[in-house]
C-alpha cells in the first residue's frame, strides 16, 4: 500500500474552519476547528483574533482531537449488571436507552427529594458551564464533592475576594519589569489560560527585559527560564514572604503614599482586634499632623500616622500598619531562614530589587487612556504550591502584603485582580463597603449555606462562613458521623465531568469505602475514568466539539465571552450537559426553580428580557444565546461569525477599578466572622467547637508553622506534587500525544531526589521504592535531579492514574493524594483549605509489589520507550 | 526564489510540546514518530542548576547528507529550500537516517499504522483521513509543512507556538524576521562542524 499522491497536510485539505473555544483545561482559548469535506476534524488550531491566546493552544488545546476520537468514549446511556464494585471491577455494561436511563437516575433522585434532599451528594464539575455546577441548589442540596475549589484555590479565592473583590489575581504581564513566581507556573506553565499567559510574559520577558524570579522548592519551567531560582523548603512560603515584608517595612521600602491613601492600613485597631468604632460606627485614624484622633473621612486630616500606639475613645489601639510591624518584628530572613532555608542575603537582595524596580522611591506614573496613575511594575504572584496549606488564608495574605508593601495592587504592572466572568460588559466587580473601603467579596463562587447545627452539608461547608468547599471533609464525616452529629447519610451520588475518586486528596483505600456506601451513582462524562467504573447509570454526554456554550473564565489581560459551537455532529447517542441536567430537573419536579437559580447564577436578574420561563427546557444552544446576549447584545449569529466576543480588559475595570475606595489590608472580618461563628456554635452547642481552629482567623498573616512541619521526625523528608503544561488542570493523561510527551519528560516518569539526598537515603536512579507519609503510601521508582531542593520528594501528577478499567490510561504506583491528610488539624478552619504537602519516608524495594507488576504502568512503557531502536509501542 | 529557513529563540522556549502535538495533528503521526521535538537539558549543581529548552526538527541543510545518500531520489530539495521525501519513491532503506548527524529521519513502521494511535489495532477517521500521505516503512521527516507554505501560511509547529518561540521565513530576504533576528541576535547554526549548511539556526 503507498501513500496516496494527492495527499496533503492536514489542515489545507478541502475543508472547512468553526470558531469555537477549547475545553482541554477550564480556560477558554478560542480555537478553529477543522472539518474536511467528508466530516473528519483533522487539525484544531488557535484563533489569531483573540488578543488573549492570539492564534496560540498549549500541547493540551493541541491534543483535543484525540479525545473526539477516543475510542473508549461512551457511546449510549449505559447500565451495570455486575452487582459488585470496586476498583478495577469490570461494572459489566449494558446499553440502555435515554429514556431509561434517564428516569432510573430520576426515579432515586426523586426517593431522596420525598425523604431526604441531603441524601444527594453531587459531584459537577463542568467549570466552563457554572449552569451545570449549580444544579443541586435548585432543590437546595449543599453537598459537595469535586475536587475543584480546595485542590486549586481553596484559600486564594476568598482572599482575592477580600483584596480585589475578584476570583483571581495575575501580575500584569503588559507592564510589569519585575515578575516574582512562588509555586505557580504562571506565564510559564500553568495555571491562568497557560496558552496565553506564557504568550503574555515571553514578550514581556524577550522584547521588555521583565526579570524573573521562581521561588520554588522545584526548578520548574518558570525557575529554568527565570534569572533566578530561590529554591525552598515546602509549605514555608509565608515565612518567605513575610520576612519580605520585614526588611521592606524595616528598611523603609513601602508605597507609604498608596498604604494611606488606598488601604485600611492607617485605620486603628484595638487590642480585641476590631477596628476603633465611634459611636455612629465610623471608624478612628491618627493625625500626626496635629497628634490627635479624627475619623477616617474627616477633611482635616494633615498626615495618616501608620506607627504608634495610641488610645482613642478609652480604647488602647495602633494603626493596621504597626500591627503588622508588630507581627514582622519576629519575622527576621535569620529567623524566617531556619524554616525556609532561604540565606537572608538573598532575601534583603530581592526586597530590595523588587523596591527598586516598583518606582516607588520616584513615584512613578503612567497615563492610560488620559487617566494618569501609580506605575507600580513588580510584583509577587502565586498559586497552588504556595498557597495550598493548612494557614492557607495567612499565607495568601501574606503574598498579598508583599504587594501592598510595594503599593501594586491593581496598579499597572503590578499584581491584579482577575475576575471569573463579568457576565456583561459594563458589569463593574466592586461595590462599595463600609467606612471607605470595598466590600468584601469571599465568596466567589456563588453562596454558601447558612450555619446549622446539626449540619446541614455532610463536607461541614456550614463551618467554613467566608470558605470554599472543602470536598476532602466527606471522607472525615464519612470515618466520624458520630463526632459530627450528623443526622443523614448521603447514598445517593451525580457525577457530571468530575473524577472525585482520582483527584481527591485521603488514601484511595478509604474513599473506596466511601464510594460503597453510595446506593446509586450516576455519571456524566464522555470517557471512562476512575469514577465512572463505580456509576450504576453512565449518561454519556456530547464532547466539546458537538455542543454549544458561552464561557468567560478568569481571563488575565481580557474579557468577554468565548463560544463553543458544534463542528460536527455528534459521533455517538450522547446528548448536551444542559438536556440531561434539565430533563432530570424535570423529571424531579424541579425545573422552574432550576430555572430560577440559573436566572441569579449566570445573571440574567440583570436584564430581565434574558430571564428564564418556568416550565421550559431551555438548550445547550439557548443557553449559550442568551449569555452571549447579556455579554454585549449581539445575538448567536453574531458569536458564530466571530468567534468570541473578547477584548483587552476594559482598563477602567481593570487598574484600580476601587480607585477612591480603600483597600482590605487589614482584614477585619477575620475577627467579627471568627465571633460571629463562636456565637452561633456555642449558641448551639457544637460538641466539635472547641477543637475548631479559632486561631486559624487572623486579620493579619502570622509566622505560625504549619502543622505539617510537626509530623513524626521517621517521616524525614517533603512530599510534593505537581504539574506542568501538559498536564496542567483536568486530565489529559489518557490522551495518547499527550502520554507520548510527557512519559518521554525524565521529570514527570519519577519520584524525583536531589542526588545529595538520594545518596544520604541510599538511594540512586531507577531503584523501586514504597513511600509512607502518615496518613497514606504509594510506590514508585526514584529519579534524580539537582533541580530539587534537597529536603524534598516531588511527584509528578503523570503518575497518579489508577489501575481501572479505562484502557489507554497508564497507572502509577498510587496517587500523591494518597498521602495527604483530609482531617480537620490539616484543614485551614477559615476556608476550608487542606495541606498539599505531606511528611514522608521512603523504603528501597527489591521488586514492585504484586499488583504493579502485571504490566500496563507508567514504567512499564518507560522501559519500553528506552529500549533501544524502538518507537513507543513498536 | 524564496530560501526557507526557522530561527528558534531559546530565551523564549518553555518546552512545553505544543509544537510536537500541533506537528503530531498536522501530520497525522502515528505513535512514538515526532518530525518535530524539543529537547530538554539540565546541568549545573544545586542550586545554581539551569535547563534549557531545545526545539528540534530538520535542518533543510543546503547541503544534506540525507539527500546526497539516497539512493533512489526519494529526498530532494525543492528550488525554495525545503528538503522533501517522496513517499511514492522511498524503498524506505533508511541509508538518510544513518546519515543524517542530527537523528531527523523517521521510520514510518507499517506496524504504526495497524496499531493506531490507541493501540487498539483499529484507526480513529483522524488516523484514515491523514495516514494515505505516507507509504508505510518509508523514512521521513519534517517538510516545513510544504503544502501550508504554498498556501502561504506558516509552520503548523510555528503558528501554534505560545511564546513564539519558533520563527520561520525566508533567510535571502534581510527583512524577514528570521533574518533579523539571526543578524541582531547573533543565529547559531547546529553542528557547524558537519558542514551540513543548516536552514535553521538559535539564538539566545
Ligand atoms: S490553556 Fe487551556 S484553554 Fe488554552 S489551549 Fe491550553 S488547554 Fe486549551
Ligand atoms: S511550542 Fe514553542 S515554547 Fe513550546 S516547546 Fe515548542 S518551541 Fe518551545
Ligand atoms: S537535518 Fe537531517 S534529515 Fe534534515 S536535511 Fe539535514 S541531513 Fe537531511
Amino acid at each position: 500500500m503507498a501513500a496516496n499522491p494527492d495527499a496533503v497536510h492536514n489542515s489545507i485539505k478541502p475543508g472547512r474552519w468553526v470558531r469555537s473555544t477549547c475545553k482541554m483545561c477550564l480556560h477558554s482559548c478560542t480555537n478553529l476547528i477543522h472539518v474536511t469535506d467528508d466530516g473528519v476534524i483533522n487539525k484544531v488550531e488557535g484563533d489569531p483574533t483573540n488578543p488573549s491566546n492570539r492564534g496560540k493552544l498549549c500541547p493540551k488545546g493541541n491534543s483535543a482531537i484525540m479525545r473526539h476520537y477516543d475510542p473508549n468514549r461512551f457511546t449510549q446511556p449505559l447500565k451495570r449488571t455486575n452487582p459488585e464494585k470496586g476498583p478495577n471491577i469490570d461494572p459489566m455494561w449494558v446499553p440502555i436507552s435515554w429514556d431509561e436511563a434517564l428516569t432510573l437516575v430520576a426515579d432515586k433522585l426523586k426517593d431522596c427529594l420525598q425523604t431526604d434532599p441531603r441524601r444527594i451528594i453531587p459531584s459537577l464539575e463542568d467549570f466552563q458551564k457554572m449552569n451545570i455546577w449549580v444544579w443541586p441548589l435548585a432543590f437546595g442540596n449543599f453537598n459537595f464533592f469535586q475536587s475543584g475549589g480546595t485542590m486549586c484555590g481553596g484559600a486564594y479565592h476568598p482572599i482575592n475576594g477580600y483584596v480585589h473583590s475578584a476570583f483571581a489575581a495575575a501580575n500584569d504581564a503588559k507592564y510589569c519589569n519585575f515578575w516574582l513566581n512562588d509555586g505557580t507556573g504562571d506565564g510559564f506553565s500553568s495555571h491562568l489560560h497557560a496558552a496565553a499567559q506564557s504568550s503574555w510574559v515571553a514578550d514581556a520577558r524577550v522584547n521588555r527585559g521583565m526579570r524573573c524570579v521562581t521561588v520554588e522548592p522545584r526548578f520548574s519551567i518558570s525557575a529554568a527560564k527565570s534569572e533566578e531560582w530561590v529554591p525552598i523548603r515546602p509549605a514555608t512560603d509565608r515565612q518567605f514572604a513575610l520576612s519580605m515584608c520585614h526588611v521592606m517595612v524595616k528598611e523603609g521600602w513601602c508605597d507609604y503614599k498608596s498604604l494611606r491613601k488606598d488601604t485600611n492600613a492607617p485605620y486603628l485597631v484595638g487590642d480585641d482586634g476590631y477596628f476603633v468604632r465611634n459611636a455612629e460606627g465610623k471608624i478612628y485614624v491618627w493625625d500626626s499632623a496635629d497628634n490627635r484622633a479624627r475619623l477616617w473621612d474627616d477633611p482635616a486630616i494633615g498626615e495618616f500616622a501608620l506607627e504608634g500606639a495610641y488610645t482613642v475613645e478609652g480604647k488602647p489601639c495602633k494603626p493596621a500598619f504597626q500591627r503588622f510591624r508588630d507581627i514582622l518584628a519576629n519575622c527576621s530572613p535569620e529567623a524566617m531562614e531556619k524554616i525556609t532555608t532561604v540565606p537572608p542575603a538573598t532575601v534583603r537582595r530581592l526586597a530590595k530589587e523588587m523596591y527598586d524596580a516598583a518606582g516607588i522611591a520616584t513615584d512613578a506614573k503612567i497615563e492610560i487612556d488620559g487617566r494618569v496613575m501609580p506605575l507600580r511594575p513588580a510584583a509577587y504572584n502565586y498559586y497552588r504550591g504556595a498557597q495550598g496549606h493548612k494557614l492557607g488564608f495567612q499565607t495568601n495574605h501574606a503574598f498579598k502584603m508583599v504587594n501592598f508593601l510595594l503599593g501594586c495592587i491593581d496598579a499597572p504592572g503590578g499584581h491584579i485582580g482577575v475576575t471569573l466572568d463579568d457576565q456583561w460588559v459594563d458589569h463593574s466587580h466592586i461595590e462599595p463597603g463600609e467606612n471607605g473601603m470595598i466590600k468584601p467579596n469571599p465568596h466567589q463562587l456563588g453562596p454558601v449555606p447558612p450555619f446549622a447545627y446539626p449540619p446541614q452539608t455532610f463536607h461541614l461547608m456550614d463551618y467554613f462562613p467566608v470558605g470554599v468547599h472543602p470536598p476532602h471533609l466527606n471522607l472525615e464525616v464519612f470515618l466520624n458521623p458520630e463526632k459530627y452529629g450528623l443526622e443523614f447519610r448521603p447514598d445517593t451520588m451525580i457525577v457530571c465531568h468530575s473524577n472525585p475518586i482520582w483527584a481527591m486528596q485521603g488514601p484511595r483505600e478509604k474513599w473506596f469505602e466511601f464510594m460503597k456506601s453510595m446506593k446509586f451513582i450516576a455519571v456524566s462524562d464522555i470517557i471512562p475514568t476512575e469514577t465512572t467504573q463505580w456509576a450504576d447509570v453512565i449518561l454519556p454526554s456530547n464532547d466539546v466539539f458537538e455542543s454549544w456554550n458561552m464561557t468567560m473564565i478568569e481571563p488575565p489581560h481580557t474579557e468577554g465571552m468565548c463560544m463553543r459551537q458544534p463542528a460536527v455532529e455528534p459521533l455517538y447517542d450522547t446528548k448536551s450537559e444542559e438536556e440531561i441536567f434539565t430533563e432530570l430537573a424535570e423529571r424531579i419536579g424541579v425545573l422552574d426553580s432550576y430555572n430560577e437559580v440559573l436566572n441569579y447564577a449566570l445573571g440574567f436578574v440583570q436584564k430581565p428580557e434574558l430571564k428564564l420561563e418556568p416550565g421550559i427546557k431551555y438548550t445547550d444552544k439557548e443557553i449559550a444565546r442568551r449569555k452571549g446576549l447579556l455579554w454585549n447584545g449581539k445575538d448567536l449569529d453574531w458569536y458564530v461569525e466571530h468567534g468570541h466576543a473578547v477584548t483587552e480588559r476594559r482598563l477602567d475595570k481593570w487598574y484600580r477599578p476601587w480607585e477612591g475606595m480603600r483597600l482590605h489590608f487589614y482584614i477585619e472580618d477575620m475577627v467579627s466572622v471568627r465571633d460571629d461563628l463562636m456565637r452561633k456554635m456555642e449558641a448551639a452547642q457544637v460538641p466539635f467547637r472547641h477543637e475548631w481552629a479559632w486561631e486559624d482567623y487572623q486579620p493579619l498573616p502570622t509566622a505560625r508553622l504549619d502543622p505539617v512541619h510537626g509530623e513524626p521526625p521517621e517521616y524525614d523528608l517533603y512530599g510534593m506534587f505537581f504539574k506542568d503544561i501538559q498536564i496542567n488542570f483536568g486530565e489529559s493523561l489518557s490522551n495518547p500525544w499527550i502520554q507520548d510527551i510527557v512519559y518521554r519528560d525524565p521529570v514527570h516518569i519519577a519520584l524525583m531526589l536531589n542526588p545529595k539526598t538520594a545518596e544520604k537515603q541510599g538511594l540512586k536512579a531507577l531503584d523501586i521504592v514504597r513511600v509512607e507519609s502518615p496518613y497514606g503510601m504509594i510506590f514508585g521508582r526514584i529519579g534524580i535531579s539537582e533541580g530539587w531542593h534537597p529536603d524534598t520528594l516531588g511527584v509528578s501528577n503523570a503518575l497518579s492514574r489508577a489501575k481501572t478499567q479505562s484502557k489507554g490510561i497508564k497507572h502509577a504506583g498510587g496517587h500523591f493524594n494518597d498521602l495527604l491528610p483530609y482531617d480537620l488539624k490539616n484543614t485551614d478552619g477559615v476556608t476550608g483549605q487542606p495541606e498539599t504537602v505531606c511528611k514522608v519516608k521512603i523504603t528501597k524495594l527489591q521488586d514492585w509489589p504484586a499488583h504493579l507488576k502485571n504490566g500496563g504502568s507508567v514504567y512499564d512503557l518507560v522501559d519500553e520507550i528506552a529500549k533501544p531502536g524502538k518507537g513507543r509501542k513498536h | 526564489m524564496a530560501r526557507y529557513g526557522m530561527v528558534f529563540d531559546l530565551k523564549r522556549c518553555i518546552g512545553c510540546n505544543a509544537c510536537v502535538i500541533g506537528c503530531k495533528q498536522e501530520n497525522s503521526l502515528p505513535d512514538g514518530v515526532f518530525f518535530t521535538r524539543t529537547l530538554s537539558e539540565e546541568y549545573g549543581v544545586y542550586p545554581a542548576v539551569n535547563r534549557v529548552y531545545i526545539p528540534t526538527l530538520c535542518n533543510h541543510c543546503e547541503d544534506a547528507p540525507c539527500e546526497k545518500v539516497c539512493p533512489s531520489g526519494a529526498t530532494y530539495t525543492r528550488p525554495d529550500g525545503i528538503v522533501m521525501v517522496d513517499p511514492q519513491k522511498c524503498i524506505g532503506c533508511g541509508s538518510c537516517a544513518v546519515a543524517c548527524p542530527y537523528d531527523q529521519r523517521s521510520e514510518m513502521k507499517a506496524e504504526a499504522f495497524k496499531d493506531g494511535l490507541f493501540g487498539t489495532g483499529e484507526l480513529t477517521d483522524f488516523e484514515k483521513q491523514g495516514y494515505p500521505r505516507y507509504t508505510p516503512g518509508m523514512v521521513t521527516k519534517c517538510d516545513f509543512c510544504s503544502g501550508r507554505v504554498d498556501a502561504g501560511l506558516d509552520p503548523a509547529c510555528v503558528v501554534t507556538c505560545p511564546t513564539d518561540a519558533r520563527i520561520f521565513g525566508d533567510l535571502d530576504d534581510p527583512n524577514s524576521k528570521p533574518s533579523k533576528l539571526i543578524r541582531e541576535r547573533g543565529g547559531k547554526s547546529p553542528l557547524p562542524e558537519k558542514n551540513t549548511r543548516p536552514k535553521v539556526y538559535y539564538i539566545d
